[in-house]
């Protein structure tokens, strides 16, 4: 009989209802949405991070660049045998760097041996004419800076000749960077060519990696490699992983606000609905009580009620919520969000919540007195 | 016959408004007792306080040998869903249940709901064939009706009916006296309020109350009995 009761009351109170479960379904809506992107923003957000460049460092202690040549350099084979070994999907990309100021067409660059494949994932944001260069046959490719460029008129096929000390290399310019920085004031080439042109081979300035995840994880892992590395100081780039780790602290802030007050104005409305409803049900609860039902059996039964509401809210709410996060996703991101099944049974729990907190007001009926409602008829 | 109800200097005071001023009386165990008087003498109060809805300011009230001054909140509604049949002037029915689930939400207070049960009981007032109308889609005798296989669907001691006829018209009204006939004959006791001295007469005793204090007890005879259309 309860649940018969329970279905005549969802029925009988339909129009009503409706405003009710409408907003609750609004709000699981949001809230699911909310929650899912709540759950992928880190990953999402590292991963536009990781368009920042590198953020972890390893460089000698005290390094400087003195004269022309690095003061202190580090062994490649050692930082390279310590990458490998402390492995960490977090790491995006990897490049060790070596520089010395040589000089091209006589007149004073900045030359940087590095991986050059790994370019690309290590500065995403650089912008690039021409091809990066990927194949390692290509030891003579180089890559040159836009200010390099423009000051020796070189373009993209030009040959381009580099000398440091009295060594001498003859490169072709496969790209021209576009970096927004210092960067566009160098030229790049593969590491064992800089390596043999400034007589240190086997040897490197510093590495950059770039490494995903939170402030606290890339820590972590800054803390492994230095341990790896005794000799050399390993340190995460402080201004562009403070940044992130702020950015998506003040982005989950927003995000956990979002859902408390949403939360909270849906309950202020199914408050509304069901402080109309109980002047509605004043009649029914004075003859239940006449009947001999309990205060708490007529209460139960019509928190029941709400709880269903709640629940159909919550499901048909968190279906959409899922929609809509992706197409989120797809709007901010450029991809949609994966949709997080656990948020559904958290989503219509939520739900159910804010419909009962939203029906004290059906607990007033407890206090009706069939006798005075009675006379007033 | 036993005494079912024993009222004992029975007082309610609504602030200053006095609606009961001392009224004792007794009921026996199947007596069928009508309660007369003009509008605001008293009448409703006592049934009100006899089936429990409200509570005396002073006296005693006791039904079946409970003192229902004595009972606390819970303690009256289970002596209002084990003791006490309900039949209003206004019916009160639950609009958006069927006949038969307004007879099954007296059982589903009581203890539990039997549907078949139910069904017989409104077999017994004569509508077997509106089992599943709404009250909307009932007549008012018909809702009546409904009213009074609810009222006695848990088999109270006591029936307590405020003016039931009091909404009917005339065929209506001598279809719901019969059953009252028949509850009265099969040995119910029952509490009656009406304005109507015919249908007073029909009862083994009438009451009349005014200015809240019991002013005359008349029994009924088979002149007066026979004397109801």
């Amino acid at each position: 009989m309860f649940w018969r009761l329970l279905w005549k009351l969802l029925r009988g109170s339909g129009g009503r209802l409706a405003v009710a479960i409408l907003a609750l379904v609004s709000c699981a809506m949001v809230v699911s949405a909310l929650l899912n992107l709540e759950f992928d923003i880190e990953r999402k957000l590292t991963q536009e991070f990781r368009t920042l460049g590198a953020n972890l460092l390893i460089s000698p202690r005290n390094a400087q660049i003195t004269g022309s040549s690095p003061a202190e350099v580090m062994i490649e084979s050692e930082v390279s045998a310590a990458i490998q070994s402390v492995k960490d999907p977090n790491v995006m990309a990897a490049a060790p760097f070596l520089y010395v100021v040589g000089s091209a067409q006589n007149t004073a660059v900045v030359i940087a041996g590095t991986h050059l494949e790994e370019l690309p994932k290590l500065e995403p944001a650089w912008r690039i004419e021409g091809e990066w260069k990927s194949s390692q046959a290509q030891q003579t490719a180089c890559l040159v800076g836009r200010n390099v460029a423009q000051q020796l008129k070189l373009a993209v096929g030009s040959s381009v000749s580099l000398t440091y000390l009295k060594k001498n290399a003859q490169l072709k310019v496969a790209g021209i960077i576009d970096a927004g920085g210092a960067e566009d004031n160098q030229v790049f080439l593969e590491l064992a060519e800089a390596q043999d042109l400034a007589g240190l081979p086997g040897q490197i300035s510093f590495a950059q990696l770039s490494v995903s995840g939170t402030t606290t994880g890339i820590s972590h892992y800054a803390a492994r490699l230095a341990a790896a590395l005794p000799a050399y100081e390993v340190k995460p780039i402080r201004q562009i992983t403070e940044a992130e780790g702020d950015l998506l602290s003040r982005i989950r802030l927003l995000i956990v606000s979002m859902i408390v007050l949403i939360s909270a104005l849906t309950a202020l409305c199914v408050l509304g609905t069901m402080a109309a409803l109980a002047m509605e049900r004043r009649q029914d609860v004075g003859l239940m009580k006449a009947l001999g039902g309990s205060i708490g059996r007529i209460v139960t039964l019509f928190m029941a009620e709400v709880g269903v509401l709640g629940a159909a809210g919550g499901f048909i709410g968190a279906i959409l919520g899922l929609e809509l996060s992706r197409w989120m996703g797809q709007r901010v991101f450029g991809q949609a969000i994966s949709s997080r099944w656990e948020i559904f049974p958290w989503t219509i729990i939520l739900t159910v919540a804010i419909a009962l907190a939203g029906a004290l007001p059906l607990r007033l009926l407890g206090k009706v007195k069939p006798a005075i409602i009675f006379r007033e008829q | 016959m036993a005494t079912l109800v024993r009222v004992d200097d029975l007082r309610k005071e609504f602030g200053k408004v006095r609606a009961l001023a001392g009224v004792s009386f007794n009921v026996e165990a199947g007596e069928w007792i009508a309660i007369m008087g003009p509008s605001g003498s008293g009448k409703t109060t006592l049934i009100n306080i006899l089936g429990g809805l409200d509570t005396p300011t002073s006296g005693q009230a006791i039904v079946d040998e409970v003192d229902v001054a004595r009972l606390d909140e819970s303690g009256l509604t289970r002596f209002r869903a084990q003791k006490i049949g309900f039949i209003f002037q206004q019916f009160h029915l639950v609009p958006y249940l069927t006949a038969v689930e307004n007879v099954m939400l007296a059982q589903y207070f009581h203890s539990a709901t039997d549907e078949k049960e139910a069904q017989l009981a409104l077999e017994r007032v004569g509508l077997a064939d509106r089992i599943e109308h709404l009250p909307g889609a009932l007549s008012g005798g018909e809702q009546q009706r409904v009213a009074v296989a609810r009222a006695l669907i848990n088999h109270p001691k006591l029936i307590l009916a405020d003016e039931p006829t009091g909404n009917l018209d005339e065929a209506n009204e001598e279809t719901v006296i019969q059953l009252f006939r028949e509850l009265h004959s099969e040995g119910h006791t029952i509490l009656m309020v009406t304005h109507d001295p015919a249908i007073g007469n029909l009862a083994d005793r009438r009451i009349e109350f005014a200015h809240g204090r019991l002013v005359k007890v008349t029994p009924s005879n088979d002149a007066s009995r026979n004397a109801y259309r």
